[in-house]
């Protein structure tokens, strides 16, 4: 609340405020932001399957690119 | 004020409450010097909404585009153009030409999903993972994101010392340089100012247009090069894998997604923009495409020399021009390259500092003063100041960074892709927005075709004689 109370703006414009009421959407505000968080997803197992899938195959690509600069460095 | 109010939330209406369950309305929310800025900018949006006529959508297009036209220049960074200039040096515009532009198309088809994303949920794709799958894949898509983009970083610096070079620019001179224009740039603390400062900036990477236009361009082979791809000269090569890759790299990769969603809800864009945010991420891919062939052309007259990209640091390409464009035109090309690497750097080290912003729950945004968002600019400025320390170590392997670089780009590429793709198809926050049927296979052809590129890649070290097998030499 702190943080929020001194990200406010010392002393905003009356024209200021209106802008901002009439011009942002509601979940523009970056308060609105901060307060609120999408609602975590329950992944399924087919997702969780395919998230570890590729995690190893990123690592592994990882491990041959090491690999060729190791080889290229000797 | 009522009918302004009304017709905002009209245009709400169909998208997701993001908000739901807390305030019901904006008097119970801390108003930001962040808000009342953004409020600003779509105010000008709203104003020009309401005349009709050509020159009032002439002049919403020039309030609305910004993040497609940078992420793609930006993109047509250091690494990507030295790249490009390889390529052209070394294998020809026969098959390469049209390859980028395909590349290019796959960079339209997965930003423009971003573009989506950010206008719908105002949140950037950092906050959307941890939010959406949790912190322990949240924290595999940001090591990835925090590794590529510091890399990158670092090459980015190691294109402002080459194309300065060029000039007799000392590296450590140059480096404090690039800095010092970083740090300017962020000074506005204005999203806005700094948009379109790094567009004017971002318009010289059409420097490599008129150095083409100087090698005097043989039209009719470039004309043919795009209407009939012929195949590669000398097959598949593990060289020839690597500059395929390398190519790749340069226009898909993981920073780009970051920065244009992040850059929209930052820039305050909301669903009815979605079309400009298209035509902007299209206006920018095509912009960059054509400083890409132009790069490719430009370097094409050496592909009988065997150039290779082996001497950053004399700025070798510039240098093997001049006897092609002359002073002037190897000068531009040299300038292309700082641009390139200039331009990179800001959007780059920005798309870090969105992302920290983002999960770290600290305030990100550059419409922030300094003191409201200090660890947003210092991220931001502590990694490029890192990377730029990085590139003056005496001795440190260049060429090396700059190739491992687009390689790991791609292959972070596939991981990267499956979060948009599952945030894109996410009904709950995305509402009626999610993609099309079409739009989904696109994706997926997109992540077929860089896994297969990262197989090949894998092959070709491994067990080279493979190559023989299917083609190669």
């Amino acid at each position: 609340m702190e943080e929020r109370l001194e990200r406010a703006t010392r002393s905003p414009k009356p024209d200021d405020l209106t802008t901002v009421i009439t011009s942002l959407e509601p979940d523009q505000l970056s308060t609105a932001k901060a307060q609120y968080q999408c609602p975590r997803r329950r992944l399924t197992t087919m997702e969780v399957v395919l998230f570890w899938s590729l995690r190893i195959y990123l690592i592994f690509m990882v491990g041959v690119v090491v690999f060729q600069i190791w080889e290229n460095v000797h | 004020m009522s009918e302004r109010t009304t017709t905002v939330r009209n245009e709400t209406k169909s998208q997701p409450d993001l908000t739901k369950g807390g305030t019901s309305s904006v008097g119970d929310v801390v108003i930001t010097h962040e808000d009342i800025d953004r409020a600003h900018d779509r105010e000008r949006v709203w104003n020009t909404r309401q005349h009709p006529g050509l020159g009032s959508r002439l002049r919403l297009l020039w309030l609305l585009i910004g993040p497609g036209v940078l992420v793609m220049l930006g993109e047509n960074d250091g690494p990507s153009m030295l790249s490009y200039a390889a390529t052209g040096a070394r294998f020809g515009i026969g098959f390469f030409l049209p390859f980028v532009v395909l590349t290019f198309l796959l960079a339209c088809i997965v930003q423009e999903m971003t573009v989506r994303l950010g206008a719908a949920t105002h949140r950037g794709h950092a906050e959307l993972i941890f939010d959406r799958f949790g912190p322990f894949w949240g924290w595999f898509s940001m090591i990835d994101l925090a590794l590529g983009n510091f890399l990158t970083l670092v090459t980015e610096f190691i294109a402002v010392r080459a194309g300065l070079g060029f000039f007799g620019i000392p590296p450590a001179i140059a480096v404090l340089g690039a800095l010092l224009v970083l740090f300017v740039a962020l000074m506005t603390h204005r999203y806005w100012t700094w948009e379109r400062i790094t567009l004017g900036a971002a318009a010289f990477n059409l420097l490599f247009v008129p150095v083409a236009l100087l090698t005097g361009p043989h039209w009719e082979s470039i004309g043919r090069a795009l209407l009939l791809w012929r195949p590669l000269p000398g097959g598949i090569t593990g060289d020839m894998v690597l500059i395929l890759l390398a190519n790749i790299g340069a226009t898909v990769t993981p920073w780009m997604l970051f920065f244009q969603q992040s850059a929209i809800a930052d820039k305050g864009l909301t669903t009815r923009d979605i079309r400009y945010g298209r035509f902007d991420t299209v206006l920018g891919a095509a912009l960059a495409t054509l400083a890409a062939l132009a790069t490719m052309v430009a370097t094409a007259p050496l592909f009988t020399r065997h150039m290779s990209a082996a001497n950053f640091e004399a700025a070798e390409f510039a240098q093997a021009l001049l006897p092609i464009v002359g002073h002037w035109g190897a000068a531009l090309f040299a300038l292309g390259i700082f641009e390139a690497g200039m331009v990179a750097a800001v959007t780059i080290s920005i798309s870090s500092a969105y992302a920290f912003g983002e999960v770290a729950r600290r305030p990100h945004s550059l419409n922030l003063p300094f003191r409201q968002g200090k660890s947003f600019y210092l991220v931001l400025l502590l990694e490029a100041g890192a990377a730029g320390a990085l590139v003056l170590i005496p001795g440190i392997p260049l060429v090396y960074i700059v190739l491992v670089v687009n390689v790991i780009a791609v292959l972070a590429m596939p991981p990267a892709l499956l979060f948009l793709y599952m945030l894109v198809n996410d009904r709950e926050i995305m509402g009626d927005l999610v993609s099309p049927w079409w739009a989904n296979a696109l994706t997926l052809a997109v992540v077929f075709v860089l896994i297969s590129a990262g197989v090949l890649f894998g092959v070709s070290v491994i067990a080279p004689n493979v190559l023989a097998g299917i083609g190669g030499r």
